[in-house]
């Protein structure tokens, strides 16, 4: 009953869109005319666009193993520090990062007058979206290596060496991450919309994005985004298995013993490496900005903040309703999933979360943008239509995982003393997964504050909000601005984060949750 | 045994789990008022015996009955499991972990003011010597008391039956043997039917008012305990010398 209250909404108004360009697409008149202008060009393109996010996944997964052997296997001190200093890159906006090495850049090798301008920029992409998904890759590997049993490396040890259990051992045991690992970043890597944006890279996301919204080219657009569609759905759902079966963040799993390695060895290459990484991800980009912003004095920054500081309180209150939509539909997802078997929204929402964010935007207004739906196609709603369906996946990964580790019984123990269905959700099941509920929620809210490919194509005029603000003044100001609204949107989000978590830490204090 | 006098009735019941044949044209019929063990090797389908009469479970082919009404027949369960009067000790006790004792047992009491609420469970708690222990969590307490909790919530609701599936499994003889004599004289003041499920032979010869013996989803033999002891059945001798 409340599956289907929640499955028709997600079927009418995220999936049909998505269905309806489809459709549109195969059923133009002009369907062979726009196949034909489909020129090598394009094709060449795609193919470039796959080997950036296969060098950028290849990166991201290698650093993936070896920062997650030092951060979750090696006896380091101050671990949480360090994971909370690693993960930074994870919870910011990707432009921020983009602005900052483009500043950087610029400081350094003059790139704008450089003949090499293409070039940097390409590894300039590479650069800044392996530093925003080696920490996915370090959450996924790692939570997967403290899963494995102590014992088992321990009778290995004992056998061969180090590297001989290393090898032998650890990465077979880790061979379903790895992978899951590469997959997802492949996908976000070519779906990503705003480091090439930013960039001004020609990708293929932003060469849909332009063959739309410059050309008005919309049916080669919607061909070009069949293709990519196509490409991540059919890599997503082929990893289905085993993506659903990877840990990712393992909230509040109880006391495993994990073998953590001590040796002064492995211990000092831990301490270098993590610091490298930290230095190099998240202080130097932040320091250069800081340096932009205040090189001539506090004027732009303040200038900056006095164009931002409009858009602050949309920008958030959409996130916030993005992100408590998403957690109640991942939610239900998540257990009618774990607990009745029933898997057709999770489905669903895994191929939604599949599809790069400027072609859902484009699907979105093919769908809505007509005299019936347009009180949703003006309004805010089809922001929170888009965010909604992009993210919410995240929410059912995070609260089914939860949701798998309540043993069954602890449910029907209150069906059999016959407490109803909806008190056993609200007074069992949600306390005890109210810790992963809190971390999707934040995840989520991230995601939605720092979306820039599903708001640029549907935010409708008069709408502010901040990376479409940072984006489009972008174009034509100095830099220096740029990099203050990048400063701004960073600290804004960290000072939200951090609000965010103190509240949760309140609730959650209250509910014994964490026996 | 007279059907007059069972309370529980298993006409027929197979199960399977996907292509696992776990039940296989069982009957039995449990006796009122009296403890009848279920007594088998792990795996043998006695957690599934006692999920179908509560109801959990629904049977791939035959019928249940309860107080001579029937509960479930194949593939359909007439009456859901919190009107068949039942109360069930799960194997891991399925305590809510992030309810304190108080609210564990207060949980399912409706149809009551507060103050009530407060003097049954208090009156359950202190047969069952918890007193002291109302706002401690489940994970305060000794795998002992967590046990009497279980009970305790289980006969909040006052059932005529009490499913138990091998709760004494995990504790040591001592406190094995303290709650047994509990069990039996809760039996007693409850007016109770007991389902007890184990492996545990000696503890089924201890207390058993009936014992039946499964193997492979079918009953090998069934009676009291002198009778199970003296069995001719090749699979009963072979496991109660064990
Ligand atoms: N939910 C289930 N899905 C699949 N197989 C199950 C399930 N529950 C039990 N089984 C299988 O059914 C058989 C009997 O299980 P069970 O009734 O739990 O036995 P017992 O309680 O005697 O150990 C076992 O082989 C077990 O693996
Ligand atoms: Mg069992």
């Amino acid at each position: 009953m409340l599956y289907t209250i929640v499955l028709l909404p997600v079927l009418f108004l995220l999936v049909l869109p998505v269905l309806n360009i489809v459709v549109l697409t195969f059923f133009d008149s002009n369907l062979s005319e726009s196949i034909a202008s489909m020129s090598t060009d394009l094709f060449m393109l795609l193919l470039k666009s796959l080997a950036i996010s296969g060098i950028v996944a290849f990166i991201s997964t290698f650093i993936g193993i070896v920062l997650g052997f030092s951060l979750y296997k090696s006896d380091i001190k101050y671990r949480n520090v360090f994971r909370l200093l690693i993960l930074i890159p994870l919870f910011i906006s990707p432009y921020i990062l983009a602005v900052a090495w483009k500043d950087i850049s610029v400081l350094i090798f003059d790139i704008d007058t450089s003949l090499f301008k293409k070039t940097y920029s390409f590894i300039g992409m590479i650069l800044v979206h392996s530093t925003i998904y080696s920490p996915l890759s370090i959450l996924i590997i790692g939570s997967a290596l403290s899963n494995i049993s102590k014992q088992m490396e321990e009778s290995a040890l004992l056998i061969g060496g180090f590297k001989d259990m290393f090898f032998k051992i650890l990465l077979p045991l880790i061979r379903p991450s790895i992978i899951t690992s590469f997959v997802l970043i492949l996908i976000f890597s070519i779906s990503e919309f705003s480091v090439p944006a930013f960039l001004g890279i020609r990708v293929f996301t932003t060469e849909i994005f332009t063959q739309f919204s410059a050309f008005y080219n919309h049916n080669l657009a919607m061909l070009q985004s069949l293709l990519l569609i196509f490409i991540c759905v059919f890599l997503l759902v082929s990893e289905r298995k085993r993506i659903s079966n990877s840990v990712f963040l393992s909230i509040g799993t109880r006391g495993k013993e994990v073998k953590l390695y001590s040796s002064r060895k492995i211990v000092i290459f831990s301490y270098i490496i993590l610091s490298f990484t930290i230095v190099f991800t998240v202080f130097v980009p932040l320091s250069i900005l800081v340096y932009q912003s205040f090189r001539t004095g506090t004027s732009k920054f303040m200038e900056a903040l006095s164009l931002l500081l409009p858009t602050i309180s949309d920008s958030t209150l959409l996130a916030i309703l993005g992100s408590i939509i998403s957690v109640f539909i991942g939610f239900v997802a998540a257990y009618y999933s774990e607990v009745l078997n029933k898997k057709l929204m999770n489905l669903m929402l895994l191929i939604l979360f599949a599809i790069p964010s400027t072609i859902f935007g484009i699907a979105l207004i093919k769908f809505y943008n007509n005299s019936i739906l347009n009180f949703i196609y003006s309004s805010f709603g089809i922001l929170i239509i888009g965010y909604v369906g992009k993210y919410s996946f995240i929410s059912t990964k995070l609260i089914g995982n939860s949701i798998k580790q309540i043993p069954k019984s602890l449910e029907e123990a209150a069906v059999i003393q016959g407490i109803g269905f909806f008190k056993r959700i609200r007074k069992i099941i949600v306390p005890l997964v109210l810790p992963s509920i809190f971390a999707s929620f934040i995840i989520n809210f991230l995601f939605c504050f720092g979306d820039l490919g599903i708001s640029i194509m549907v935010y409708p005029p008069g709408t502010e909000i901040m990376p479409i603000k940072v984006f489009t003044i972008m174009a034509n100001a100095p830099e220096s601005l740029t990099s203050s609204m990048a400063l701004i949107v960073f600290l804004v989000t960290i000072l939200l984060i951090s609000l965010l978590f103190f509240i949760f830490k309140k609730i959650i204090a209250k509910y014994n949750v964490n026996y | 045994m007279q059907s007059i006098m069972s309370i529980i009735k298993l006409k027929n019941i197979s199960h399977w789990y996907s292509d696992n044949r776990v039940l296989d044209n069982l009957n039995l019929e449990i006796e009122k008022n009296k403890i009848t063990y279920i007594l088998g090797s792990s795996g043998s389908g006695k957690t599934t015996i006692l999920r179908l009469i509560a109801g959990l479970e629904v049977p791939d082919k035959g019928e249940i009955y309860i107080q001579n009404i029937k509960v479930s027949e194949t593939n359909k369960i007439i009456v859901t499991p919190d009107k068949r009067q039942l109360g069930y000790i799960f194997q891991d006790l399925a305590l809510w972990p992030h309810l304190t004792v108080y609210e564990n047992i207060s949980f399912s009491l409706k149809n009551m003011n507060k103050s009530e609420i407060e003097g049954e469970v208090k009156g359950i708690l202190s047969l069952f010597g918890l007193d002291d222990y109302l706002q401690k969590f489940p994970h305060q307490l000794s795998g002992g008391q967590q046990q009497m909790v279980a009970i305790a919530r289980a006969l909040a609701l006052k059932p005529k039956i009490l499913l138990m599936d091998e709760p004494l499994a995990s504790l040591d003889v001592k406190s094995k043997r303290k709650i047994l004599d509990y069990i039996v004289s809760i039996k007693e003041k409850y007016d109770l039917t007991i389902v007890y499920v184990t492996h545990d032979h000696r503890e089924a010869f201890a207390i058993a008012d009936n014992i039946v013996v499964i193997n492979e989803g079918k009953i090998q033999e069934s009676g009291t305990a002198e009778k199970i002891k003296n069995s001719t059945n090749d699979f009963v001798k072979y496991f109660i010398e064990w």
